[in-house]
């Protein structure tokens, strides 16, 4: 069964000359659903953009990137697109058409897609996220929780197989967080989410890998890395609550 | 009248403005004819009476201007109440349509008057921008008078064109984010 | 400077929009062929830009404030025709939006603010980049640009105003020339200012304006000079210049001629007087010239006093602490 996400050996530099990435290498099967751990500035931003070939700027430098088996490269990059789901971290950038429904729609058009299956799946999106009606709504003026899920539909109107997450839930507040949650659960495709939110991980991920100076530091079951309390403190982490208290709500 | 097509209301402000600028001053019966028309439309369209006289005080700089000028000159008056006038019924026109037309609307006739592609994105960006880029100004404005310990807290100069000159920053790098959160979607 | 609808006639609105439709569409396609894609959201951002900034009120004595219309500065970051297309389209979004300049005086509007503005800014900036070098060299050039772009703009203003016969010249060039000789202080005051901002957060934005990466823009500034020029003649030559016979007679034909109307109030004259020359073209000619000397020997101090270790290009301060 070949990986849905299979990074090797990847390398990268920023043109002021720091490494984001010194060799990564990790293998995530079809449908796992990974969280990406680690604090600011390990590189977790950087390599999620490598997943739909953004990064790097000038391909040829050292290491590969395979999804569903095939190299990602300048001549598959529409291929890759569709394939990857990219939810950046600033809704601001993403939502980049002034309304919601013509916001969906950019990717579905880009696709080449016939005006009636762009309205359909626009349609179809935006129900899953549960802003269903929102398409004559400003993008300016939706709420923070209802601009992430926005950015969601825009991303799952274009049927990927592979969601790449960064910092989906950040700045929600616990209600958003909980419906943000919920929505994932749904999605059937496989997940990298690249968060600080640990009880999200606890919660929607059985395994997660720790990136901390462009290495992959650690990699396996979730509860057995996050409960390491030397492993999370020495990597800018932490014992989340979540592991130490059990939620009287049940993960 | 929001739910007028936007091509017509488009159409018939410009017919409207174009005429009035060109009418000779004897035309007495265009003018009031259009004040008829726009005077209706106000009334369909419910908007407030008092934003609209706010508006029209924009003008002042030019009218006053105009006036000042006009006021020596052997026509005086007369001359000066027929600019202002013109000027205030295209200015209602111009109000009229834009407060009752979306700009994904307006946008869209532009594009159909073939008004080039790049000249609409940008148009469209903008558009989607201002809001941001002000909520941002707003943020360091407040940020700036958290620490401002002096009384009446004027700004310098220094410090305003500092905010400036990170707005244009910041706007250069969303610009690169947002170029990347396009390709993300298969912009080609 | 929006000028509103019906403070220009109809030969007049045609002609500036015709200049300034040939204008913006010299400036897209340029754009196209030089900006990278990965640049194309950056117009549309730098128009949010600018629209904001243009909100920013620097306050001057006695409740009065100031504010930068920026074409200048715009094109000296982007180049003169991303300045063009950024000014457009702000410019558009103003008229339609906020009713802020007429319909039928956007094409005026337009040549004045977003062409002539940005351009003339921008050739200024360059030339005397050329001239001085470092960062002290630049804000000079952006404050003397700056300047001399506010008053060319509010010149064809004027010469807008009074080929319409809305206002006459002998009042619309003291009027629009005499203040915008002091808001363009304002104006390069403000550029310089944002510009040093700017330079100490993203260094590499200010050099990047100048040097072996910008393309030569030869052509570009020549067809951009030629509108210039076109506008320019018809717009303010008439005023400024006595024309020869022989085109008088074309212009009558056609309907374009104009008689300087008598002076609605007392001639400013004395002020563009020297001793010693009558011709009142040439004293103005003259005494523009030495403001604008008196401008840039003020610009040239600033630049000196803003940023004085960077006169060789080097920066210090507390960033090395």
């Amino acid at each position: 069964m070949s990986a849905a996400i299979e990074i090797t050996n990847l390398y990268y530099r920023y043109h002021d000359g720091t490494v984001a990435l010194a060799g990564v290498s990790l293998r995530v099967a079809p449908g796992e659903c990974v969280g990406l751990l680690g604090p600011n500035g390990s590189g977790k931003s950087t390599l999620l953009l490598h997943l739909n070939g953004i990064l790097p700027e000038k391909p040829g430098g050292p290491g590969a990137v395979k999804i569903m088996g095939e190299t990602v490269n300048k001549q598959n990059l529409e291929k890759i697109r569709r394939q990857v789901g990219l939810v950046f971290q600033d809704p601001d950038d993403q939502l980049f058409c002034p309304l919601a429904a013509e916001d969906v729609a950019f990717g579905p058009r880009q696709l080449g897609l016939s005006e009636a299956e762009v309205a359909g799946r626009v349609r179809g999106a935006l129900a899953q996220v549960g802003l269903a009606g929102f398409g004559r709504r400003a993008t300016h003026h939706l709420s923070h929780g209802e601009k992430r899920r926005l950015c969601l539909a825009g991303v799952l109107a274009c049927d990927p197989e592979i969601l790449a997450l960064d910092e989906p839930t950040s700045d929600l507040d616990p209600r958003g967080r909980r419906e943000f949650k919920a929505l994932l659960r749904t999605i059937p495709a496989t997940k990298l989410m690249a968060t600080h939110d640990l009880e999200l991980v606890v919660e929607m991920c059985p395994r997660s890998v720790i990136l901390d100076h462009g290495v992959i530091v650690a990699d396996g079951p979730t509860r057995d890395l996050l409960n390491n309390e030397e492993l999370m403190l020495a990597h800018g982490l932490e014992r989340p609550h979540i592991l130490r208290h059990p939620h009287p709500h049940g993960p | 009248m929001h739910r007028l097509p936007a091509s017509l209301k488009l159409g018939v402000a410009l017919a409207l403005i174009v005429g009035t600028v060109l009418a000779p001053p004897s035309w007495t019966a265009w003018f009031a004819g259009v004040a008829a028309v726009l005077a209706l439309a106000i009334w369909f369209s419910r908007i407030p009476l008092l934003f609209l006289a706010k508006r029209l005080l924009l003008l002042s700089p030019f009218v006053l201007g105009a006036a000042l000028v006009n006021a020596f000159g052997p026509a005086g008056g007369a001359r000066w109440i027929l600019l202002a006038a013109r000027s205030a019924l295209c200015l209602l026109a111009v109000i009229l349509v834009s407060n009752t037309t979306p700009m994904s609307q307006i946008l869209r006739v532009l594009q159909r008057v073939r008004v080039p592609a790049l000249l609409i994105t940008t148009i469209a960006l903008m558009h989607r921008y201002i809001f941001v880029l002000a909520d941002e100004a707003e943020r360091m404005r407040r940020a700036r008078l958290s620490r401002t310990f002096q009384r009446a807290g004027r700004p310098g100069w220094q410090m305003l064109a500092t905010v400036v000159g990170q707005l244009f920053i910041r706007a250069s790098e969303r610009a690169e984010r947002i170029y990347d959160a396009m390709c993300a979607r298969g912009w080609k | 400077m929006h000028i509103p609808d019906g403070f220009i006639d109809g030969k007049t609105a045609l002609a500036a929009a015709a200049i300034s439709v040939a204008g913006v569409g010299v400036a897209l396609r340029q754009v196209k062929r030089e900006l990278p894609p990965r640049k194309t959201p950056l117009l549309g951002l730098a128009a949010a830009f600018l629209f904001a900034a243009q909100m920013v009120n620097f306050p001057v004595a006695g409740g009065t404030s100031g504010h930068l219309v920026g074409g200048a500065l715009v094109a000296a970051l982007l180049g003169p025709s991303a300045a063009v297309v950024v000014v457009t389209t702000v410019l558009i979004v103003q008229c339609f939006l906020f009713a802020d300049g007429g319909l039928t005086a956007l094409g005026a509007n337009i040549f004045n603010m977003a062409i002539v503005n940005s351009v003339a800014g921008y050739a200024i900036y360059r030339a005397v980049c050329r001239v001085l070098p470092g960062v002290s060299g630049r804000v000079t050039a952006i404050a003397f640009a700056g300047w001399c772009a506010t008053v060319l703009a509010a010149v064809c203003c004027a010469g807008e105003l009074a080929f319409s016969g809305t206002v006459a010249w002998s009042a619309a060039f003291p009027a629009m020339a005499g203040t915008h000789i002091l808001i363009g202080i304002g104006e390069g005051l403000i550029s310089a200012l944002v510009f040093l901002a700017i330079e100490r957060t993203r260094p590499d934005m200010i050099a990047g304006t100048v040097g072996p990466d910008q393309p030569q823009r030869w052509g570009e500034l020549v067809r951009y000079g030629l509108l210039v020029s076109l506008g320019v003649a018809i717009f303010v030559a008439p005023f400024a210049c006595p024309w020869p016979d022989g085109l008088e007679h074309v212009a009558a034909s056609l309907g374009f001629k104009h008689k300087a109307a008598p002076p609605l109030l007392p001639a400013p004259a004395p002020d563009y007087h020297f001793p010693g020359i009558h011709s009142a073209v040439g004293a103005t000619a003259i005494a523009g010239a030495a403001g604008a000397l008196i401008v840039f020997a003020l610009a040239l101090l600033l630049g000196r006093l803003l940023a004085p270790d960077r006169a060789r290009g080097t920066s210090a301060g507390l960033e090395d602490a």
